[in-house]
C-alpha cells in the first residue's frame, strides 16, 4: 500500500500465485481503477419513486427522486436522472462515464462519484433545523464554556416532542371538516375577512396613540401577552401546511415540538413529501401556512375596532401588526433564510437549491469571474440578484430595528 | 568461522549492529545457510516451525492470503532484514506467507542457537532483544498504517463519503 501526498489514491499490493502454485506476480491496484469497476445497483424499482420539476431558467427539467425504504428525498438534474437510470447493478462506472460522453459531449469527472455520494448518504430535505451554532460549540469543546453551553443545549433539545404517526391524524382531521379549508368557500371567507379587517385596520390608525397608550399602562405584560399569543398561533400555520400536505394527496412525515437552535421553541412539520406531488401543490403548501397569519390579522383588526378603548383592544392590534410581521417573514424570499416565501421563489424560478448555489457561486467564483471579465450566464445573474437583493434585505431590516431602537429610546 | 564479510553482512542487520565482533562470530557458526530461487515459497502462512532468517542477498514478499490464490503484500524485505521471529519466540503456526521475490541467500537461526547465544553473551543478548523490541514498534506501527491505508482504499474505491 502506497501513496504520495495530496489528492493522493491508495494502492493495495495483491500477490496473485500461478495455477501451479510456484510462480507469482504482484499486482498494484489503485482505488481509482477498483472504483471504475465497481457496480453501483439502485434500489428495487418498487422502493423509490421520481418526480419532474418544471424546467426552470436553465431550460432542463430537474426531478425528485424519493427512496420509499428511507423516506428520503434527492434532487436530480437531467444528467444525473440518467445516471441514474443506469445505476442497474450491471453497468460499471466506467461504462456509466463513457454513456454520459457519449450522451452529453462531455465529462465532467465530479459528476459521478458527487451523485454516488449523495445516493448513498440520502440525507435529503428535512424540516428539523440544523443548528449553527451547534457546530461551533462542538468545534470548541476544549473549552469549558462550550462544553457546558453544549450540555445545556442537549437539555433543552430533549423537550423535542415529535410525532411520525401525524398523518394519521391530520388525515381524520381533514376527513371530519378541515378539508373545506382548501374550497372556494375557504377562499370567499378569507377575502371578506381580509377587506373587514383591512378597513378596521384605516380605522385604528387613527386611534393608534391611544391603543398604544393602553398597552403602554402594562408594557411588560402587553409584550409577554403579545409574544405568547402569537406563539401558540404558530401551531395553527405548521398545522394547515400539514392539512395542505392531506389535500393533495402526500404524506406528512412528522409533526412536533422542538427548540429550533436550542432556544427558540416551535412547532414544525415536516412536508417533504409535497415534493413528489404538482407544482400547484407544492405553492399551495407554501402559500397556505402564511395566510393562517394573514386571517388572523385582519380578524384580530376587525374584532379590535369592535371593541371600546381598553387594553384587550390595544392586545389584539398589537397581535394583528405581529400576525402581518410573521405574514411578510414567511412570505418575503430574499432574506437567506428557507422561509414558505423562500421555497415558492425557488419552485417559479426552478432552482431548488438557489439558496446554497447562490451563496457558494457569490463566495467562490463570482469574483474571479468579473476579474476575468467572463460573461455570466442567466442562472448565475439570479444568484447575483438573490444574494444581493437578500443582503440589502437584511441590511435594511438591522438598519430598521436600529433605528426604532433609538427612536424609541430618545423619546 | 566467520569470514570479515560475513561479520559485515550481521553487523548490516540492525539486531546486531551493537553486538561485538567476538560475540557475531561465535554467532555464525550456528546460522545455517539458504539458498533462494525467485518464486521460492520458504514458509506458508499456517506452517509450523521456529527459525528466524536473516536476508544477505536478494528480496522476499511478506502475504498473507485474501481468497483463493491472491495474497494481500504485507511487507517486501531485502538485504540486512529479518523475517520469522515471530514463530520463534511464540512457538505459534508462521502468521504469514514469505516468498522470494528474486534469487538471494538468507540464513537461519533456530530457538536452540539462540538460547546458546543468549546463554553465552548475556550482554550481547541484551542489546539485541532491545534492537528487536525496537523493530517490533516499528513493524506495528506499520501494521496500523497499512490497516488505515487498507481503509481508506476502501472508502476511495466504494466512494463512500462517511464525513457528510
Amino acid at each position: 500500500m502506497t501513496g504520495t501526498g495530496g489528492g493522493r489514491r491508495s494502492r493495495l499490493e495483491l500477490l496473485v500465485r500461478g495455477s501451479e502454485g510456484t510462480g507469482f506476480e504482484v499486482r498494484e491496484i489503485l482505488s481509482t481503477v477498483a472504483y471504475l469497476r465497481n457496480r453501483p445497483q439502485r434500489i428495487p424499482d418498487a422502493e423509490w419513486e421520481l418526480a419532474t420539476l418544471h424546467a426552470g431558467p436553465r431550460r432542463a427539467p430537474t426531478f425528485v427522486l424519493k427512496s420509499r425504504r428511507r423516506d428520503r428525498y434527492l434532487q436530480l438534474s437531467e444528467p444525473e436522472r440518467f445516471l441514474w437510470e443506469q445505476m442497474d447493478g450491471r453497468t460499471s462506472l466506467q461504462e456509466l462515464g463513457t454513456a454520459y460522453v457519449l450522451r452529453y459531449g462531455a465529462f465532467d469527472f465530479e459528476v459521478i462519484p458527487r451523485l454516488i455520494r449523495r445516493l448513498q448518504q440520502a440525507e435529503l430535505l428535512t424540516m428539523r433545523p440544523v443548528s449553527r451554532l451547534r457546530e461551533v460549540l462542538a468545534r470548541n469543546r476544549a473549552n469549558a464554556a462550550a462544553r457546558a453551553a453544549e450540555a445545556a443545549l442537549r437539555a433543552i433539545e430533549r423537550l423535542t416532542v415529535s410525532s411520525r404517526a401525524a398523518h394519521d391524524t391530520f388525515s381524520q382531521v381533514y376527513r371530519y371538516g378541515a378539508f373545506l379549508l382548501f374550497s372556494p368557500a375557504a377562499i370567499v371567507v378569507l377575502a371578506i375577512v381580509t377587506v373587514l379587517g383591512a378597513r378596521a385596520a384605516v380605522g385604528l390608525w387613527a386611534d393608534s396613540a391611544e391603543i398604544s397608550a393602553e398597552l403602554g399602562k402594562h408594557p411588560i405584560v402587553a409584550i409577554l401577552l403579545v409574544k405568547l399569543f402569537f406563539w401558540l398561533t404558530v401551531i395553527s400555520h405548521q398545522i394547515v401546511h400539514a392539512l395542505a400536505l392531506v389535500h393533495y394527496g402526500r404524506r406528512v412525515r412528522e409533526f412536533g415540538f422542538t427548540m429550533l437552535h436550542g432556544f427558540i421553541p416551535t412547532f414544525y412539520a415536516d412536508v417533504t413529501d409535497i415534493f413528489m406531488g404538482s407544482r400547484r401543490a407544492r405553492i399551495v403548501a407554501a402559500v397556505s401556512g402564511p395566510l393562517v397569519h394573514l386571517f388572523l390579522a385582519a380578524f384580530y383588526f376587525w374584532v379590535a375596532s369592535l371593541l371600546g378603548p381598553g387594553l384587550l383592544k390595544g392586545f389584539l392590534a398589537a397581535s394583528a401588526v405581529l400576525q402581518l410581521q410573521s405574514l411578510f417573514v414567511a412570505l418575503y424570499p430574499f432574506c437567506f433564510l428557507e422561509m414558505d416565501g423562500y421555497h415558492i421563489l425557488v419552485d417559479l424560478i426552478g432552482l431548488p437549491t438557489l439558496n446554497h448555489e447562490a451563496a457558494r457561486f457569490v463566495r467562490h467564483e463570482l469574483w474571479g469571474r468579473v476579474r476575468r471579465r467572463q460573461r455570466l450566464t442567466r442562472h448565475e445573474w439570479l444568484y447575483v440578484a438573490y444574494v444581493g437583493l437578500s443582503t440589502l434585505s437584511v441590511a435594511a431590516f438591522v438598519l430598521a430595528n436600529v433605528w426604532l431602537i433609538v427612536h424609541a429610546g430618545s423619546s | 568461522m566467520a569470514s570479515p564479510a560475513d561479520l559485515a553482512f550481521l553487523r548490516q542487520v540492525s539486531l546486531f549492529q551493537d553486538v561485538p565482533d567476538a560475540d557475531l562470530a561465535d554467532l555464525f557458526v550456528h546460522l545455517k545457510r539458504h539458498r533462494l530461487h525467485r518464486g521460492q515459497v520458504l514458509m506458508r502462512e499456517g506452517d509450523g516451525g521456529t527459525e528466524m532468517f536473516f536476508i544477505r542477498v536478494g528480496e522476499i514478499v511478506v502475504s498473507k492470503n485474501v481468497k483463493g490464490r491472491v495474497d494481500q503484500v504485507l511487507a517486501r524485505m531485502g538485504p540486512g532484514e529479518f523475517f520469522g521471529e515471530m514463530s520463534l519466540f511464540d512457538r505459534l503456526p508462521r502468521s504469514a506467507t514469505i516468498q522470494a521475490d528474486s534469487d538471494g541467500e538468507i540464513y537461519g537461526i533456530d530457538a536452540e542457537s539462540l538460547d546458546r547465544f543468549i546463554e553465552q553473551s548475556p550482554r550481547a543478548a541484551a542489546v539485541f532483544f532491545f534492537r528487536l523490541v525496537q523493530v517490533f514498534i516499528k513493524r506495528l506501527r506499520d501494521s496500523s498504517d497499512l490497516v488505515a491505508e487498507v481503509t481508506r482504499w476502501g472508502l476511495e474505491a466504494t466512494g463512500l463519503d462517511v464525513e457528510s
